[in-house]
């Protein structure tokens, strides 16, 4: 393997950023509502200048109002998501390691259901409730995961195997108890859904916080990229290497909790990412975290992206949820990358 | 500055990238604008006119959501099969513009722009169809959909209707918003009536114990909070299903102890397939119900699952077959029955529930 310098690092994230820009562009161009690329180019030009005015509304608000923030959002969740799954792997050094796994979107599931049924009419409330379950549950599976004072990797998985399949029992409990509305809207959000635009007027701050969020959770994992690559050879070999391999685990472990309730809490259950990403990554360019990490942030974002465009084009003009489009169209890729690397 | 200008910078930087990619199509940007077919230019005309005019009326809508359309609606888009059957049954069929995958009646709602699944439509689709009025049911659509809609600047309008009262007077309404309130109370008039017929016809009549299949596997039924449970009452029969879950999921162990009178699906579908008495009569557990002994099956159509004007003629329908010997009385000397049945209405006093809305 060619040795990783910085150079390396910003020439493949740049190349990853060329390609997410292509899907968002085809992203901006496809959909129920037609619009010619020019026209999207006049649209946010004139954005862009602040002459909203001059702007046919309907494109306004097909481009401003549901294009852009289904996209921003894709890039968002796909992101958190992907390095959620890279930190979760590599604390675990578990290959099967990913928020679904460990429970942390069954609980932020479980949250905004229980926030739907007691006050379906409070806005915002679903997201708070969702991060709750999801800090609630990364409290618990970490407290059943420690054996000796110690983190355990395998005992900590199942926690969170247990602790997922028990949240579930009460959401399947839950949403059979439910009147019929509040099940199909609640199963699609299971599946996981960026269909709905963000529930409130100050749609930029609203994004920017959710970044800033991301951002810093993103960089706490980040920073503890060289030491996990250490714990990759043997947590004995760390600690001898002077890592703080406690210190390290818990950061990556809330940090990367954090992404998880963030990404739940704005589109429901999206499965598969956090467990596709980081693996495609790694076959791709290498098992190095100080790279695994920012590719796998771009890849998600990707991924989400194009799922969900997919998602809203295939039976067009009724919209899947993009979970099963992730699911679906990431599986044979999947596949086909861990057949190549065998081979 | 705040969001505004955010949302210029964000633009900005994408916009700069897209440029980069396609520098010769921007300049080919300009008259695409001005290439928008008339039609889409008249409609947003027409549309920024109406909110310019304050013509338009405020309503409040049955979920308490404040709702504003122009005083002329001209294009409606319907997101539940109820509602575009009170469109169909207002004689607003012209003025309906798109509909879902899942509104199959009458036949015409078919060749109507589709905006997807009821549950899950296309907001761009929507969108793209310039509605004036977009019309909800909470029974059938998500309440992301509606708030969403809301949040783009559309006028959604969403009927709650839990009674079969309760539904005509959602038709009055929606007929109202729509523009056409005289053509609403007259059909809600002439529904009533049918309804007060129904009533006087059915007054010797005996509740039949029913269970109304809605889903049959899982096996899923109705509480007694639903528009259906009412319409069987009407019909002159009873759930036997006494929850106030909507739709509640039941075990096979529970209909057999219930031992319902009758059992009732509805669906074209079902009729299509052939379901029914014979087929139950071959299912193991169902077999056995006394119900199912006794022929006491019918599939009914799929009317009586949806709060519209359709819903009347489905509890004719169920009337229809859980007391046919009512009917039988009504041919032989329909005219005398029919007074007797006047006058016997004029001295019992109506509940509550049944009394009309439309007088």
């Amino acid at each position: 393997m060619r040795p990783l310098t910085p150079r390396r690092i910003i020439a493949i994230c740049g190349l990853l950023c060329a390609v997410l820009f292509g899907v968002i562009v085809i992203a901006l161009r496809m959909g129920a509502y037609p619009i010619s690329l020019p026209d999207i180019v006049m649209t946010l030009f004139r954005g862009a200048i602040g002459r909203k005015d001059e702007i046919p509304s309907e494109f306004w608000l097909v481009i401003f109002g549901l294009r852009l923030p289904r996209i921003a959002l894709g890039i968002l969740v796909g992101a958190a998501l992907s390095v959620a799954g890279t930190g979760f792997q590599a604390l675990l050094r578990n290959p099967l390691a990913d928020p679904y796994v460990l429970g942390v979107s069954s609980g932020a599931a479980l949250g905004a259901i229980i926030s739907l049924t007691f006050a379906p009419h409070l806005l915002g409330v679903i997201q708070l409730a969702a991060f709750i379950g999801a800090a609630a549950t990364i409290a618990v599976v970490y407290f059943l995961g420690r054996r000796g004072g110690q983190l355990d990797s395998a005992t900590l998985l199942l926690a969170g195997i247990v602790a997922a399949s028990f949240l579930s029992a009460i959401i399947m409990f839950l949403l059979t108890t439910l009147s019929g509305r509040d099940l199909r809207g609640m199963a699609f959000w299971l599946m996981g859904d960026l269909a709905a635009p963000p529930p409130t007027e100050h749609v930029f701050i609203w994004f920017e916080s959710l970044f800033i969020v991301f951002l810093i959770s993103a960089g706490a994992i980040y920073t503890t990229a060289s030491d996990l690559n250490l714990i990759l050879t043997g947590e004995q070999e760390a600690r001898h290497l002077g890592v703080n391999v406690n210190r390290v685990k818990l950061v990556v472990y809330v940090a990367a909790s954090v992404l998880t309730g963030l990404a739940v809490s704005v589109s429901g259950a999206i499965g598969y990412v956090g467990l596709l990403v980081p693996h495609a990554m790694r076959m791709l360019f290498g098992t190095d975290y100080r790279l695994l990490i920012p590719t796998s942030a771009i890849g998600g974002a990707i991924v989400i992206v194009l799922a969900d465009t997919l998602a809203r084009t295939v039976v067009a003009p009724t919209e899947l949820p993009v979970g099963a489009m992730t699911a679906l169209a990431g599986a044979p890729v999947f596949i086909y990358l861990m057949r190549r690397r065998v081979r | 500055m705040g969001s505004a200008g955010r949302q210029r910078i964000f633009a900005a930087i994408l916009l700069g990238a897209l440029a980069f990619c396609g520098a010769k199509r921007a300049s080919a940007g300009q008259p695409e604008f001005a290439r928008m077919s008339d039609a889409r230019q008249a409609t947003r005309l027409s549309g920024q006119a109406a909110g310019k005019d304050a013509a338009g009326k405020t309503v409040i809508d049955e979920t308490g959501r404040r709702v504003t359309v122009p005083a002329d609606v001209k294009r409606i888009v319907t997101l539940s099969p109820d509602q575009t059957e009170t469109i169909y049954a207002l004689g607003l069929g012209e003025q309906l513009a798109g509909d879902t995958d899942d509104c199959d009646m009458p036949p015409a709602a078919k060749e109507k722009p589709h905006v997807g699944g009821e549950i899950n439509p296309s907001l761009e689709a929507i969108l793209g169809l310039h509605p004036d009025l977009v019309l909800a049911t909470v029974s059938i659509n998500r309440r992301e959909t509606v708030d969403a809609l809301r949040h783009l600047g559309i006028a959604v309008y969403t009927s709650d209707p839990h009674t079969v009262r309760g539904t005509l007077e959602a038709i009055a309404r929606v007929a109202e918003v729509a523009g056409a309130g005289t053509r609403g109370t007259d059909l809600v008039a002439r529904l009533q009536a049918r309804l007060d017929a129904l009533h006087v016809m059915l007054a010797d009549s005996p509740l039949v114990h029913v269970l109304f299949v809605v889903q049959e596997d899982p096996l899923i039924s109705i509480g007694q909070n639903t528009f259906i449970a009412d319409a069987l009452r009407w019909a002159g029969g009873e759930s036997v299903i006494l929850t106030d879950q909507n739709w509640p999921r039941l075990g096979l162990e529970e209909v057999v102890r219930l031992q319902p009178d009758y059992i009732l699906l509805a669906g074209a579908h079902l009729k299509a397939e052939g379901v029914g008495e014979t087929d139950f009569r071959s299912r193991s557990g169902w077999k056995d119900l006394r119900a199912v002994e006794r022929g006491h099956v019918a599939v009914i159509s799929e009317g009586v699952d949806r709060p519209s004007p359709a819903l009347i003629d489905a509890i004719e329908e169920i009337a229809h077959v859980l007391h046919p010997e009512a009917f039988k009385d009504k041919s032989e000397n329909g005219k005398v029955k029919t007074e007797n049945g006047l006058r016997l209405h004029a001295t019992v006093p109506m509940p509550e529930e049944l009394s009309p809305c439309a007088r």
